[in-house]
């Protein structure tokens, strides 16, 4: 059977990249008696999904992947079973089991929120936010393979709000169209005329989305729950 | 909470920086306030290369075992924050606590490769430690080195407190009973040191004071207080059974060189071939049980999650029960999924089958190290191999489908001549021929054999029977690599044989250090103040501010390395007592130049003089 996992990747575990990050869950499901399922072959791996990967200093509240276990495994434990085993600043928070054909963890993302935090000191809010709604687009370079490209990010950004001391946004974070936060505040700083490179801050994802029938953005770990 | 003390700015723009970050599984937190130890162990290298050392791994669980003690881990910040650390003055931190280096009580730096010693300066610089011991206080930890370059620990002697010669099971908690009592007591740094001094093992240079013939050849190596031992003898564990070793070691999040679990099969090696200073150092061979191994590797795995073993030891086909403990990790490790990586096995029938379980044949290459290219050579070194077991194992490996081979042998051995040099070639071209011969053209998988040969200049070490030998030259080393080329370029199968050689001028200056007496020390800390660091990288090492080190401090480099030694001169070493005897390792020179193969400790003993530390091979035969 299929199960998705949702965990916490917070503190200093934010310089932790993918790929480590993916060989740090294999490990851990190795440390527990968890029966995982391998694929054939003469080197087989584990069967598992990661949803739309982290960049390295992100922090996030709702990462997700996807495994297949053996159909005897009690899914109710398996929480607990890894949460024991976790390193501090990674930690389960559900797990629940897939219909028999559902889209992976990585097909089905389709957007991300973030909460970026300036913790230092503090752009002009009310200038970046007047630059967002007045702006149908904001541009960013992206230098790619072939060259520089311009990209505009509005046409990605689903949502955009200031909260508190920072900015929330939602963001495509779909395998053809993910957005990167950091890209989506250097296009809103240069627009607004401001230097981003005078602040710090942190980035904080909050959860990812697919859609569902109706086209409305769910929880990845609320789809099929 | 966990801490980071570099900022998060600069986090983001150094290489990887999950080096720096600890928290690993495993890693070992302690409350600062309940211990009276605080220990920094150090491997003067990345994260990445340092992680992967074993004594580290056992010397680690071994002092977070002691209820009083922490020890914390410490490597090396790559140069890039190296740089940002020195103009932002960040201290350097341990990886647990991350609390600055500087206000542990020890610094333990292991010491595995002469290249590293500016990287040792670099440790402390970084933590705000005198570079010289001299200059140190209280307000400093007491930095104490260990691990093989200690076997010759003159030419890094201004910078350490003190050295533990030998293995670190056994002393550590008698030293560190010792620093608590005069800390208690109220001792000063030096009462303390001169303690130390008198402790089995230990070996506090400050005490010691070399004395030079004119030629800068040592005339007189002596203690300057009557109370320290003139030799010191190397520590070392008798019953391997009954000893420390982790089973729970710390998982690096990052990929490390050495990703694995590993089974420290035994210490020592009974083969005793006259290049090698670990067959020497690390006498008498002493076996762990398979009983104990199999019950240590069932729990490592379940402890750490890794999904690969592999067997450490000098020579595993040497040990006693190998079939039996890698017919047990084959049927254990299969249904679990798990890899096994079985190095330094000698290629006959029962390698070949165990691999074939464990290998995806298509994708691994077999090794063999003949060291030397012809039967003459092989018999100077000592090598016990022969033409024919080289080539019935090579056979039974293309039997059993591989079709890659790895040829090592080392260039400048001691009385090489050309007839030498073109062995190498024939020898791979005969490798060849086997596969040609063995393998009916239909079976071939991929049309032909690869075969990989790989030449490294030889480099003379202490407490070896070529420690009297010299060492060759740069020029002569390029000239020996063309020849070789050349010489394979002329062979039959030369399409299928690929050659590449290592660096000579790191060659030579590991030479320059291993050999080296107190006075180098100086040259060590130009080269860092010059900004030398990581000279074991290709990359990062500056031939020609090392020659200007030289130039500077009026120190001839090529003394150390292509001088005659007569054989009766003292050496910078010979004050330590590692077991094999001076008078041994003589006559196994003499042995070298006749040619003559001297027997491995399981059929005959050679008197070597490791036999008066009762254990081991030598009295369970």
């Amino acid at each position: 059977m299929k199960v998705r996992i949702k965990f916490t990747k917070t503190g200093i575990l934010k310089y932790i990249g993918h790929l480590d990050l993916m060989r740090y869950f294999q490990k851990a499901l190795r440390r527990t008696d968890i029966d995982v399922m391998y694929s054939k072959g003469f080197s087989p791996h584990m069967i598992m999904s990661f949803a739309q990967p982290l960049g390295v200093g992100v922090e996030s509240l709702g990462e997700y992947f996807d495994l297949e276990i053996a159909d005897t495994e009690d899914v109710s434990l398996i929480k607990d079973k890894l949460n024991v085993t976790m390193a501090e600043g990674i930690t389960i928070e559900a797990v629940c089991v897939l219909p028999e054909k559902s889209e992976n963890a990585m097909a089905s993302v389709k957007a991300a929120d973030y909460y970026i935090d300036f913790y230092d000191k503090k752009p002009d809010f009310t200038l970046l936010n007047e630059t967002y709604l007045n702006s149908s687009e904001l541009f960013y370079e992206k230098e790619t393979k072939s060259g520089k490209k311009e990209i505009n990010v509005k046409e990605f950004t689903f949502d955009f709000k200031i909260e508190e001391s920072g900015l929330f946004i939602r963001t495509d974070a779909s395998s053809g169209g993910n957005l990167k936060p950091g890209a989506f505040l250097e296009a809103l700083f240069k627009k607004a005329n401001l230097d981003l490179n005078e602040y710090k801050y942190h980035v904080m994802r909050q959860d990812l989305y697919t859609l569902n029938e109706n086209n409305e953005f769910v929880s990845l770990g609320l789809i099929y729950a | 909470m966990q801490k980071c003390p570099i900022p998060e700015e600069i986090m983001m723009k150094i290489d990887h920086p999950e080096r720096y970050i600890g928290n690993e599984i495993n890693s070992v937190v302690k409350d600062k306030d309940k211990v009276d130890i605080r220990f920094a162990m150090c491997f003067p290298d990345v994260y990445e290369i340092g992680m992967s050392h074993l004594g580290i791994q056992i010397l680690y669980d071994m002092f977070n075992k002691f209820e009083d003690t922490w020890c914390e881990r410490v490597y090396s910040p790559w140069v890039d924050l190296h740089k940002i650390m020195k103009e932002e003055h960040i201290s350097l931190f341990t990886l647990e606590s991350k609390d600055p280096v500087k206000e542990m009580d020890f610094l333990g730096i292991t010491l595995q490769y002469e290249m590293c010693y500016t990287n040792i300066l670099q440790i402390l610089d970084l933590s705000d430690i005198p570079l010289l011991s001299k200059d140190r206080t209280w307000d400093d930890p007491i930095v104490i080195g260990g691990g093989p370059c200690t076997y010759n620990p003159e030419p890094i002697a201004d910078f350490f407190d003190i050295f533990y010669i030998g293995e670190g099971e056994t002393m550590y908690r008698m030293l560190l009973d010792l620093y608590k009592e005069s800390r208690k007591n109220g001792d000063s740094r030096k009462e303390f040191l001169h303690k130390a001094a008198k402790l089995s093992g230990m070996y506090v240079p400050q005490f010691y004071e070399p004395v030079y013939n004119d030629d800068f050849t040592l005339k007189e190596f002596k203690p300057l207080e009557s109370d320290v031992p003139v030799k010191i003898t190397k520590e070392l564990v008798t019953d391997m059974d009954k000893t420390y070793y982790p089973d729970k070691p710390v998982v690096p999040f990052m990929k490390v060189t050495q990703d694995r679990v590993v089974l420290e099969i035994m210490r020592g090696c009974i083969r005793g071939c006259r290049f090698c200073q670990a067959g020497q150092i690390y006498r008498p061979v002493r076996e762990r049980s398979a009983e104990y191994l199999k019950e240590k590797a069932v729990k490592m795995l379940k402890n750490t999650g890794h999904e690969e073993i592999s067997l450490s030891s000098l020579s595993s086909s040497d040990y006693s029960q190998i079939e039996e403990l890698v017919n047990f990790l084959v049927e254990d490790c299969t249904k679990k999924k798990i890899n096994i990586a079985l190095p330094s096995l000698r290629i006959d029938q029962f390698s070949v089958d165990v691999m074939s379980k464990v290998q995806d044949i298509r994708k691994s290459s077999l090794t063999f190290a003949p060291e030397a290219g012809s039967q003459r050579m092989r018999n100077v070194i000592n090598k016990g191999l022969t033409e024919e077991q080289i080539l019935n194992g090579a056979a039974l490996a293309f039997k059993g489908g591989w079709t890659k081979v790895k040829l090592y042998f080392m260039l400048g051995l001691p009385f090489e001549t050309e007839k030498d040099i073109e062995g190498i070639a024939l020898l791979a071209n005969e490798i060849a021929k086997t596969f040609y011969d063995t393998v009916p053209k239909e079976e071939r998988v991929n049309g032909k054999v690869q075969i990989t040969v790989s030449t490294s200049f030889f480099v003379p070490k202490p407490f070896t029977p070529f420690q009297w030998a010299r060492m060759d030259k740069r020029e002569d080393f390029i000239d020996k690599a063309e020849h070789t080329k050349h010489y394979i370029a002329s062979q039959l199968n030369q399409k299928v044989i690929k050659y590449n050689w290592h660096e000579a001028d790191v060659s030579m200056m590991e030479g320059v250090l291993a050999r080296g007496d107190r006075r180098l020390s100086r040259v060590i800390l130009n080269a860092y103040n010059k900004g030398c660091i990581f000279d074991a990288w290709g990359e990062y090492y500056h031939h020609d501010v090392w020659m200007q080190c030289f130039e500077e401090e009026n120190i001839d480099p090529f003394f150390y390395t292509t001088r005659e030694r007569a054989e009766d001169e003292l050496f910078p070493w010979d004050f330590i007592d590692c077991g094999v005897t001076k008078a041994h390792l003589l006559r196994e020179w003499h042995n070298a130049q006749n040619e003559k193969v001297t027997d491995n400790c399981k059929a005959r003993c050679s008197g070597c003089g490791a036999l008066k530390f009762d254990c081991g091979i030598c009295v369970n035969r």
